[in-house]
């Protein structure tokens, strides 16, 4: 039975290997059948129950740990950001169906601002979080490489009231690249991590994140799409390019230090897994050009991420002292 | 006589004790030949941990050029931290007893 597409709006996070043949082609839901999604896929905190997951997250180990905790500050800090400035983009919005549906991405962040705080808390034993802090400047990957273009370009919507291309531009960056490309990575790699280690709340939550998200970047690709076909194709192409090689700064992220094994063969392995799924993220950026009429653009893209990647292991290896272990190759 | 064990096959020892506990289907015994991924189910995440706790247990520092690469089975570790941690005797120094 082919897809229906609010079925597609899930898969596309859903189902990586399947997403370029599905979608491409089809017609992508409008910001009402979005909107009903909304209604239909309403989630609670509180039926979640964090608090189930406290007892084997005591239990994990070092690594587990470190790697999780670090993924869900980071996830932390991207939504509580969004939250802070999306509503900027609501009060600009060129329709009515658009206010509406934007109006529930508001909700759906706050949710999940909420969600990680409250995991954070109350299942991890954090007493704060990096946003709590006001740390996400020193510690958050997404804060020091990618938030400053983003907020310039929040500015830029307000300052030129609402002008079309500044807030196409910034849909790019807040729907297509931080939410469709960064957060969707992240938030697939820390649910599968958390299936494997038992955390059955937040395997729970993250599914619960990953549908909201997916309705979010549906509504970037619908919009990017019509800016695409109403004579913004080449500035629409210029911010996802551009935005792709900090998004592939931010992946690599050079001011932390990573895991870096003493043992070959570990180092060997864990570097074969970054490289892995590094590429996946890049592919799911170059997937979505497809999806909004860019395929042109498709290789200064690829190009552009690569160049991103390459600057930042540079930045690894002259902060660290040492290069980043996804260059580390089996003999 | 009975021998004294050595350095190496104490250090074997205490290898197969930090693998049998962090072994994904919950501690158990386990012996040189044994297979990390097919006999004992790491995968990548407990291979890394297992690296971890390797790290920490004989305070691994900096990765020799000459590190072998391959770590299938629990003897290979039990050779490659061998390498890293046993000293070769002294000159002169008897091996076994007489």
């Amino acid at each position: 039975m082919p897809l229906t597409p609010d079925d597609q709006v899930v898969d596309i996070l859903e189902n990586d290997e399947t997403y370029g043949r599905r979608i491409r082609g089809s017609r992508l839901p409008e910001p009402r059948a979005l909107y009903n999604r909304w209604e239909k896929q309403n989630w609670a905190i509180a039926d979640v129950d964090v608090v189930r997951d406290r007892g084997q997250w005591m239990n994990l180990r070092t690594f587990a740990r470190k790697e999780l905790l670090a993924a869900l500050d980071e996830l932390e800090v991207g939504e509580v950001f969004v939250s802070r400035t999306l509503s900027t983009l609501v009060c600009h919005v060129p329709s009515d169906a658009d206010r509406l549906f934007l109006s529930t991405q508001v909700a759906d962040e706050a949710r999940h601002a909420q969600f990680f705080q409250d995991y954070l808390h109350l299942a991890a034993g954090m007493e704060t979080t990096t946003s709590e802090r006001g740390a996400q400047d020193e510690e958050s990957a997404y804060a020091q490489l990618f938030e400053p273009r983003l907020r310039a370009s929040i500015e830029s919507v307000a300052e030129r009231g609402g002008d079309r291309q500044a807030w196409h531009a910034a849909v790019v960056e807040y729907h297509l690249v931080t939410e469709g490309v960064l957060a969707a990575a992240a938030l697939h790699l820390t649910r599968q991590l958390a299936h494997r280690l038992g955390l059955v709340a937040l395997d729970e939550g993250l599914t619960n994140v990953i549908r909201d998200e997916s309705r979010h970047l549906t509504y970037g690709l619908v919009a990017t799409r019509a800016a695409v076909e109403g004579g913004l194709r080449e500035e629409m192409a210029q911010v996802y390019i551009d935005s792709t090689r900090a998004a592939g700064q931010v992946v690599v992220n050079p001011y932390t230090r990573a895991m870096t094994p003493a043992l070959k063969p570990a180092l060997a392995q864990r570097g074969a897994l970054i490289r892995a799924q590094w590429q996946q993220t890049k592919e799911r950026a170059l997937r979505q050009l497809r999806l909004i009429g860019l395929h042109d653009f498709v290789d200064a893209t690829s190009e552009q991420w690569d160049r991103g990647c390459r600057e930042a292991l540079a930045k690894y290896e002259e902060v660290w002292g040492a290069p980043h272990p996804s260059t580390a190759k089996a003999a | 006589m009975t021998q004294a064990p050595t350095s190496h096959e104490a250090t074997a020892a205490r290898v197969r004790d930090v693998v049998a506990t962090l072994v994904p289907g919950g501690p158990r015994e386990v012996c040189s030949t044994d297979e990390l991924v097919s006999d004992l189910g790491f995968d990548s995440l407990a291979m890394l941990e297992l690296a971890l706790a390797l790290e920490v247990e004989f305070d691994l520092q900096a990765i020799p050029e000459d590190q072998a690469v391959s770590m299938i089975t629990v003897g290979d570790i039990e050779a490659l931290i061998a390498a890293l941690v046993v000293e070769p005797p002294a000159e002169g120094q008897a091996t076994s007893g007489s």
